[in-house]
């Protein structure tokens, strides 16, 4: 399958902090995946370092085959909305369009235009004085002006109100559709995404977690009620993500790689936000309890 | 990118030019006025003749009279000189450290670097025509400082290559301007806040200037030593136009007896009670006044070599700055 995004081993570090370790993933060309973490978990990082901002310190991030950092030529191939949208606040939105120009070799002024003009987005009001929602909506008309094929928006809903997120991202579903632009879209909320997105990154402390298409996610896992657990293997589970135990009683939520068939388990489809959430307390607290000096 | 620029820039430009403009309108009249009194007292005359060796004792004192009359108008003017010399910095700071700083404070470089030009030839592009801006703005400035000091420069004994005069005219405030912008830009990718970056410029920009004109700028070539005889008729003699780095008096034997003074006695005039000339310094016969300097015929030189430090120092903190923009993300 071809790759738009392939990562090997990457890693980020700040000073002697990783803000990405061990990363390895890829995302086939045509999906409309979610990068999802909590705050702080790396996302930004890994979406800078596959726009080419940063250096990776270990590993190797490629898109399309290259190696974005200090690759001029890859970047017309690749759209970027940073994080809280940063324009020029000056700018109006059609001086904007006009930025967009110069600054690209290919350039659809009149798709933006078109697109601006549909949202009822003023031409010559400076930017900085448009809503929240129309900000990043500016942001998005200039990124797909570029004709990208891939897609990267960094948190690109966290600062709009509901309607807004819903406006925005069927927006940018709409025109993702057609042209078969790869996307990569990050939240801190799964909830946010999880109706536009069919693949799934998970990261959480540097780490990714959990990768793959979220139909793929959704049937491999399960629900499972039964007597109290004591680790044992159960035909059909090939992991454990994670289990909550009362006296009696045990919830596991399972990766599976067969039929369910033990008659003790209660088996139950679980939501993709079940499986994130699973994984995502997987994650390490032990760390900071020692950095307080306090018994985890 | 060259429209980009000019978009981003021009609203600055526009009140950069106006303060300029606003200052030409304040000083010009001065320097015309200040040109007719220099005139009116026959001064242009004396400037010639004073450059001369053999100048006649009549027309010394005379000249010197009047310099001292037009020194009176206008010596305070020597303070708006001082205000002057601050130009350069607020250059820097105003338009170099804000440069890369205000785009990383506001996020615009993840906008603006991640477009089909990228970063590379967005700082060429922007620091390169920010430069030529900044260069015309000095040069400009540089000679109409030239032109408006000139008087009190004719008036002054060292001329134009005094302490802060020499500061302001010539070639060196494009120097000095260049310096600051590049310090500015330079210490925005470091700092990468816009207040921090402007406070490092200024501190930075005076440490340096500070540093040259102390430390390197008497030694750019090796200075003369001139000497007097301390006895005398008529008004002492003065260099014009020199840059007096020490003087004092000194015995035959080279020893220094009274440091940064001169004395002048007619000649065979005796002292109080009798003694010889100086002799209530200790000084023995023989005594010499004695200067340090470097002669006012070394201004250009001077001149070029402090502009291409600064320059140098300009184009150095230009390339670490390009370097640096490399690795902000």
């Amino acid at each position: 399958m071809d790759m738009v995004l392939a990562t090997d081993r990457l890693g980020k570090r700040y000073g002697s902090t990783w803000a990405l370790r061990d990363c390895s993933l890829q995302l086939p060309a045509g999906r409309i995946a979610a990068l999802v973490g909590p705050n702080g978990a790396g996302k930004s990082t890994l979406l800078h370092l596959a726009v080419g901002l940063l250096k990776p310190d270990e590993g190797s991030v490629g898109v399309f085959g290259r190696s974005p950092y200090g690759d001029t030529e890859g970047l017309a191939d690749i759209g970027f909305v940073a994080q809280d949208t940063p324009l020029y606040r000056d700018f109006t939105a059609a001086e904007l369009v006009v930025a967009g120009g110069k600054l690209n070799k290919r350039w659809d002024a009149a798709l933006a235009r078109q697109r601006l003009a549909q949202l009822g987005i003023p031409p010559d009001k400076p930017v900085g004085k448009l809503s929240g929602g129309q900000r990043a909506q500016v942001a998005l008309a200039l990124a797909l002006a570029k004709q990208p094929r891939l897609l990267l928006l960094d948190e690109p809903v966290a600062s709009l109100d509901p309607l807004a997120r819903r406006e925005f991202l069927q927006s940018l579903m709409g025109s993702v559709a057609e042209s078969g632009t790869t996307v990569l879209l990050s939240s801190h909320l799964l909830a946010d995404l999880e109706r536009v997105c069919d693949y799934l990154i998970v990261l959480n402390s540097a780490r990714v977690q959990l990768t793959g298409a979220v139909d793929d996610l959704v049937s491999e896992h399960r629900q499972l009620v039964g007597p109290r657990h004591d680790g044992g293997v159960i035909g059909g589970v090939a992991a454990v993500v994670r289990a909550s135990h009362t006296d009696r009683q045990s919830t596991l939520l399972v990766r599976t790689d067969g039929p369910v068939t033990d008659p003790a388990w209660t088996v139950r489809d679980v939501s993709l936000e079940d499986v994130v959430l699973a994984y995502l307390a997987d994650g390490t607290t032990q760390t900071s309890h020692s950095e307080w000096g306090v018994a985890a | 990118m060259i429209w980009l620029t000019w978009r981003q820039h021009r609203k600055q430009a526009f009140y950069t030019l106006l303060g300029l403009a606003a200052l030409a309108a304040l000083l010009v009249p001065i320097g015309i006025t200040m040109r007719h009194t220099f005139a009116d007292l026959g001064l242009v005359d004396c400037a010639k003749q004073l450059a001369r060796a053999d100048v006649a004792e009549a027309t010394r004192e005379t000249c010197d009279a009047g310099f001292q009359r037009f020194g009176d108008r206008y010596d305070s003017l020597n303070l708006v000189a001082v205000l002057l010399i601050a130009l350069p910095v607020l250059v820097g700071v105003f338009w170099g450290a804000p440069l890369v700083s205000r785009e990383v404070e506001q996020g615009t470089h993840r906008f603006v670097w991640t477009q089909g030009v990228g970063r590379n030839r967005w700082a060429l592009v922007k620091f390169g025509l920010i430069g030529a801006g900044v260069l015309a703005l000095a040069a400009v400035y540089g000679l109409g400082v030239s032109w408006w000091v000139d008087p009190l420069n004719a008036a002054a004994h060292e001329g134009r290559f005094g302490m802060i005069v020499f500061d302001l005219q010539g070639i060196a405030p494009i120097g000095y301007t260049l310096f600051a912008v590049a310090l500015g830009i330079f210490a925005g990718t470091v700092w990468k806040r816009m207040l921090p970056a402007m406070g490092i410029t200024l501190a930075g920009y005076i440490g340096v200037r500070t540093a040259v004109e102390l430390l390197a700028r008497p030694h750019y070539q090796p200075a003369r030593t001139q000497t007097f005889s301390i006895e005398g008729d008529g008004p002492p003699v003065v260099s014009r136009g020199d840059w007096i780095l020490a003087q004092g008096i000194r015995n035959p034997d080279g020893t220094m007896m009274a440091e940064g003074a001169r004395i002048q006695c007619p000649v065979g005039g005796k002292g109080p009670g009798g003694r010889a000339c100086g002799a209530e310094l200790g000084l023995e016969p023989g005594a010499y006044n004695w200067q340090l300097y470097q002669p006012g015929d070394r201004f250009w030189l001077f001149q070029g070599i402090e502009t291409g430090i600064f320059v140098a120092l300009a184009l150095l903190l230009l390339y670490l700055a390009v370097r640096r923009v490399r690795r902000i993300a």
